[in-house]
């Protein structure tokens, strides 16, 4: 609950700024406030008192608070991945504020327990990132990513509206307990069509097939950090509220939802994994690999047993959203050195060993091989989907990894196993190079360790 | 069966609204569009009216029709999009779009059937919507929403600026 | 003492951290000080614990609980270690030849600029070796399965200027790939029918679930050892591995990772018991296997190469070994293949050394006199892989023959055929390096010389080993007791005791020695008697050409009774079989997802209307279909 108050806080203090000119120390200020809600979301672990809030609008209870705590490690990795992203950019307070008012949202969707609040943290994640998306003002595909995103959403949120007002209709209430509980009394088809209207507004904001047309566009038109923070930050917060949404508010109706979510499933396997093969650049490929690791988590949602799902989501997210982080780092790099095709990573061994040592074992983590945290992320989720009656998606799941192995390998053959197309070395700056060490680490004791977040 | 006066006030009202609505998305041009749109949200405040909603009929009106209309209006007469631009669609996509249209319009309404089975205690029903009851929830039951809304519109508005103002070099 | 197991594996991966983190910084001499003390500290330590496990004669399996890894409410695994002979024989294997092959490598890698990249491999490569040897359940396993593959691939495109060697190192992952599936697969299948994936769980229960479903975890987990141990149809990828450093052709490719699939099946050989499907199919492959790469060795050219396809004939031994029950025979001869092949790679690294880079043996010759070491270890290395007696290769193999003579004599038939190939193939690799006179440049022949100490200790401690390494099993009608056999008792779970009688036994030996010898005989007439004409000294220059000349009409028996017709079939096979099908499989996969990806990319159009309506079209769907239920 402190973590909402202060981000909100910060996005203002951002605002502020500008007027009272401490612009040079609202970057520090900003790593201390996320590190500040960290340590709140700590203090209020397994601390009960502040469980229900607000007339249970809210409730951070240990879910929310260790998935929050998620989004929180990765915006602060985040903000490190940005840093001359913020100091080249005039308007710069505009943006720290826009950044932390989408963490706002997202910690919100971490631990709503109303409709209301669902909605609200929707919007308040999306509007900012609409803008973001958009940032590049004088870049035609930015500008196309933010309209497209723009519509794209709204369309979505539409439908999340809907899906929301016909269940209010049938219960004659927003929050996720009481519906939960009026479900078993048995209720009339339209509250189910409810369901799937949800269902389905939240597939398009996690990005699954046959909702995830937007993401590749956006992903590829936006700036690249503002791409890596929708890729981790965003999809997490977006998996957490379908978790909350359909574990705890629809669960005992999961005949309506599964098979639906299955499908969804399967298809978004399928779709972005092959398309993510045929890439020729490494951005649009990581575009297509997030849809394929949010298939992977939505996995987890099917699970039979609702803790053994929280467990394997929150390990996934946690281990995705560090690989991609670091993935990005070196994208990022290479971007701004070349271009963010395979070619530009050619010979990256040569010219930057660290460099191409982090990506490698970054790219090793979201391929799944095993002792990274990749591996044990798709372990939990295949193992927590073994009771269930969706074997053969588990099996479908396996082979595509196999193919996203076929991806993922490209970058490293590219680094490892090619001559250089650039001779120049690449430079990487020294907060990068703490980052990426920060990210190979985390990756690695996530993975030699997975216990430590599978006891929250 | 007789219909009483609501039901009748009811129906027309949403004949109008569905028959605005229609026109907005058929008209060409644009300024005809925003009109029309306007007399769509008066349709929808008169039901708000008819649900003994005042407060929210005339927010509906202020804000919607009076001010964001309004808007949308000087944009489209500044930037002088006052002409038939959009270019005409083939017939191939008019008709997938009917048709998909048409099959989700009527999927919708298979749904709605079991509707009438529900009832509700009609305690107080009739004053919820106005504007003393709507404040108590608003301050009570649903203040988190309504203050976190304020983050939103903060969100929005400095999202809107910063597209908005001048590059400075 | 068993309690120190973890210092095992932690020896390598500190080694790795070291030379990894400050390779760079410090000599050669300290990097390679490093990889080899904490090798040589791991064997100490697992030759102690190997004895310590060996006399105890009470308990001989201990699991040794390091911590608890993953500790979920449906899934418990510690991150443990068990200790039994079998994973002690293994150890001492990996460890101790490991050693060997570190300082040899010191040695053969002095010039080269990854000097200390390729130590931190090899280091880490241990590291998983041991890990996947020593692991107490599948996901363990799993992990050092994954993990020497990686280390594998990262060593065949170690000189990764050169495409080719890139391209070998591809093909091994992607063939390595295919297999880990079908071993994740059968993990998947383990721990949905017993709940669990640790060893002693999983075996106690095994003769609770149906056969069928012992059968189908089994083909799995073969499918996984098919990749890792090259057998057919996943071989084609060791082979091109040679790309890699010769110490990593010794040590990966040949001493240790392959073995990893025989461990694999070793270790749940109670499922191979239960299933005679099972069984049947890997002796099937395991049969075919080690007689079809024995015919594909007997026309490479390519040093390295002959020795690749020796070893993948090798393996095909083991499986057929496995496949027939006699699970301790093909430990034992894991332990004497990685003594000999070790020594054999070794060697030929030490003439490609002598030959500056040079793996062509028709470019070689008459190197007994230049390289004596080399020649003499070499020359018992091949004795032992041919079957000669009293060489530790005999024992092994001939325990392997015999027991599947008692199972199928058509199995036994092809398994003899292979080691008949073997000990030609292997004796005309000799002659035609080592005999003769030498047919390189003269430049070359200045060059010649032998190894350095580094490199040529090595190989005499190995060649003692592949001598005297049959001391291990001999069999029990020698009157001794079988050290092997009676060392594995407590792992293998279910015996079939052996019906052959002595008579019978004999007369195999005698078969088996009797071919051996006359197919050496047949080779040293071909390559030695008759190649080394003396016409062929005149010009050294126009040597080469003249060789291949001679080769094709010297020996008419050669040509008209043996020669064409294997020609024939192992060139059919090399060519259509080896590269258009196997090599087309594994591309085709790339090549339909690629195929498909088109199609699906074309989706992608960039229309926010076509956006709209897909995703219309997909909610319509989605409601529909729920709606209905």
């Amino acid at each position: 609950m402190k973590a909402l108050f202060i981000i909100s806080g910060l996005g203002i203090l951002a605002m502020l700024a500008e007027i009272f000119k401490f612009k040079r120390a609202l970057y520090p200020l900003v790593l201390i406030g996320i590190l500040a809600a960290l340590v709140a979301n700590f203090t209020e672990f397994n601390n009960n008192e502040s469980i229900q809030a607000f007339n249970n609008m809210i409730r951070f209870d240990n879910v929310a608070l260790a998935f929050s705590s998620v989004i929180l490690i990765t915006a602060f990795l985040w903000f490190i991945l940005a840093n001359d992203y913020f100091t080249n950019e005039t308007s710069l307070t505009d943006h720290f504020s826009l950044v932390l008012f989408a963490l706002t949202g997202a910690l919100m969707l971490t631990a709503f327990s109303n409709m209301t609040t669902l909605f609200l943290g929707i919007e308040i994640l999306s509007i900012p990132l609409y803008v973001l998306a958009a940032s590049k003002k004088n870049d035609v595909k930015s500008n196309e990513a933010g309209f497209k995103y723009l519509i794209m959403g709204s369309f979505a949120s539409a439908f999340l509206l809907f899906g929301i007002a016909l269940i209010y209709g049938a219960t004659g209430t927003f929050d996720l307990l009481a519906i939960r509980a009026k479900i078993s009394e048995g209720m009339p088809l339209f509250f189910y069509a409810g369901i799937i209207m949800m269902l389905i507004a939240m597939c398009f904001k996690v990005s699954a097939a046959p909702f995830h047309f937007w993401a590749p566009d956006v992903y590829h038109g936006s700036p690249t950090v503002i791409m890596a923070l929708m890729s981790t930050v965003v999809k997490t917060a977006a998996f957490v509220a379908f978790m909350r949404l359909f574990l705890v508010g629809f669960g005992s109706a999961t005949s309506v939802w599964a098979m639906a979510m299955a499908g969804i499933i399967a298809l978004s396997l399928i779709i972005s994994n092959m398309t993510a093969a045929a890439q020729s650049s490494v951005k649009r490929m990581l575009a297509y690999s997030s849809i394929s690791h949010a298939a992977f988590m939505l996995m987890g949602i099917l699970a039979v047993n609702p803790i053994y799902s929280m467990r394997a989501i929150l390990y996934y997210a946690l281990a995705y959203s560090v690989a991609t982080i670091g993935g990005f780092t070196v994208l990022y790099r290479v971007e701004k050195q070349s271009g963010n095709t395979y070619d530009d990573f050619n010979g990256l061994a040569k010219r930057n060993p660290f460099a191409a040592l982090g990506m490698l074992i970054c790219m090793l983590s979201l391929a799944g091989i095993p002792v990274t945290a990749g591996f044990f992320a798709k372990y939990f989720i295949f193992t927590a989907l073994i009771g269930s009656t969706y074997k053969w998606l588990l099996v479908l799941a396996v082979i595509m990894s196999c193919v996203g192995v076929y991806y993922y390998i490209k970058v490293i053959i590219a680094m490892y196993f090619k001559k250089p197309t650039h001779q120049e070395p690449l430079l990487i700056e020294k907060s990068h190079t703490l980052l990426l060490a920060i990210a190979v680490v985390l990756v690695l004791v996530l993975g030699l360790l997975p216990n430590f977040v599978l006891s929250v | 069966m007789g219909y009483s006066i609501t039901q009748w006030l009811f129906g027309i009202l949403s004949f109008l609204a569905i028959m605005f609505a229609l026109m907005v998305v058929f008209t060409r041009n644009p300024i005809n569009s925003v009109l029309y749109l306007v007399m769509t949200f008066f349709c929808i405040a008169g039901h708000y009216l008819l649900l003994n909603a005042q407060f929210l009929a005339v927010v509906h009106i202020v804000v919607y029709a009076g001010a964001i209309m309004v808007l949308f209006l000087f944009v489209i007469m500044l930037m002088n999009l006052n002409q038939d631009t959009e270019p005409q669609k083939t017939l191939m996509t008019k008709l997938i779009a009917g048709l998909i249209g048409g099959v989700f319009l009527a999927v919708l309404v298979g749904t709605l059937k079991g509707a009438e089975q529900l009832s509700f205690s009609q305690t107080g029903a009739s004053q919820i919507g106005m504007v003393k009851n709507l404040g108590i929830v608003l301050f009570k039951d649903f203040l988190f929403p309504f203050e976190i809304a304020s983050v939103l519109l903060l969100g929005a508005l400095v999202g809107a600026i910063m597209l908005g103002k001048k590059e400075i070099k | 003492m068993v309690k120190l197991i973890g210092f095992v594996p932690l020896f390598p991966l500190l080694g790795f951290l070291i030379n990894g983190f400050f390779g760079k910084k410090m000599s050669k001499g300290a990097v390679g000080f490093i990889a080899c003390a904490s090798i040589l500290a791991s064997f100490v330590v697992s030759l102690l614990i190997f004895l310590e496990v060996h006399n105890s004669s009470a308990q001989k399996a201990t699991v040794v609980e390091l911590f608890s890894w993953i500790n979920s409410d449906t899934l418990k695994i510690p991150f443990s270690f068990l200790v039994d002979p079998l994973s002690c024989l293994f150890l001492l294997n990996i460890t101790g030849i490991g050693f060997l092959i570190h300082v040899y490598s010191v040695g053969y890698m002095h010039d080269d600029a990854g000097f200390s990249r390729f130590f931190t491999y090899l280091n880490l490569f241990v590291f998983f070796m041991l890990l996947l040897v020593l692991g107490n359940n599948y996901a363990l396993m799993y992990v050092g399965w994954e993990g020497v593959g990686l280390c594998s691939y990262l060593l065949i495109g170690f000189w990764f200027k050169n495409d080719a060697y890139n391209r070998a190192a591809n093909k091994a992952f992607i063939m390595n790939r295919i297999g880990d599936l079908g071993f994740l697969l059968g993990i998947i299948l383990i721990f949905m029918n017993f709940g669990s994936i640790s060893f002693g769980e999983v075996f106690n229960k095994a003769s609770s679930v149906s056969t069928g479903t012992i059968t189908a975890i089994s083909l799995f987990l073969f499918i996984g050892a098919m990749g890792k141990s090259a057998q057919l149809p996943l071989y084609t990828w060791l082979p091109d591995a040679m790309a890699g450093p010769t110490p990593v052709s010794a040590l990966i490719h040949a001493a240790t990772m392959v073995t990893a699939g025989i461990y694999m099946v070793v270790r749940s050989n109670i499922f191979y018991s239960i299933s005679a499907t099972a069984s049947e199919f890997v002796a099937v492959v395991g049969a075919v296997t080690a007689l079809f790469a024995a015919l594909i060795g007997l026309l490479q050219t390519d040093i390295k190469k002959i020795l690749a396809y020796s070893t993948v004939s090798q393996l095909g031994l083991m499986f057929l070994a496995l496949g027939v029950g006699a699970y301790s025979s093909a430990v034992f001869h894991v332990t004497t293949h990685a003594f000999f092949k070790a020594l054999l790679f070794l060697g030929a690294g030490s003439v490609i050394h002598a030959m500056g880079g040079e793996q062509d043996i028709r470019k070689m010759g008459g190197l007994k006199k230049a390289l004596p070491v080399t020649f003499t270890t070499m020359l018992l290395g091949t004795l032992a892989i041919s079957g000669v007696p009293p060489f530790s290769g005999f024992f092994s193999k001939d325990e392997i023959l015999a027991h599947t003579y008692e199972h199928s004599k058509l199995l036994w038939l092809i398994g003899s055929l292979a080691s008949l190939c073997t000990a030609f193939y292997m004796f005309r690799l000799m002659f035609i390096t080592f005999w003769g006179s030498f047919r390189g440049t003269h430049e070359q022949e200045h060059h010649l010389h032998e190894s350095p100490k580094s490199m040529t200790v090595p190989l005499m401690v190995l060649a003692a080993l592949s001598v005297v390494g049959g001391l291990l099993g001999l069999p029990e009608f020698f009157g001794a007791s079988n050290f092997m056999s009676e060392n594995l008792d407590t792992v293998i779970l279910r015996k079939n005791p052996s019906i052959l009688s002595h008579e019978t036994e004999w007369m195999l030996m005698g078969i088996a020695v009797a071919v051996a010898l006359s197919t050496i005989y047949f080779a040293y007439q071909m390559f030695v008697t008759h190649k080394v004409l003396p016409a062929e000294k005149e010009s050294e220059m126009k040597s080469f050409q003249r060789v291949v000349y001679h080769k094709f009409y010297v020996d008419e028996l050669y040509e008209s009774m043996i020669r064409k017709p294997i020609d024939l079939i192992s060139e059919a096979f090399y060519k259509f079989f080896d590269v258009q099908i196997i090599d087309g499989i594994v591309n085709g996969i790339g090549t339909v997802s690629m195929w498909k990806a088109g199609i699906i990319r074309k989706l992608q159009t960039g229309h926010i209307g076509f956006y709209i309506m897909a995703m219309t079209v997909g909610a319509l769907t989605i409601l529909f279909f729920s709606l209905m239920n």
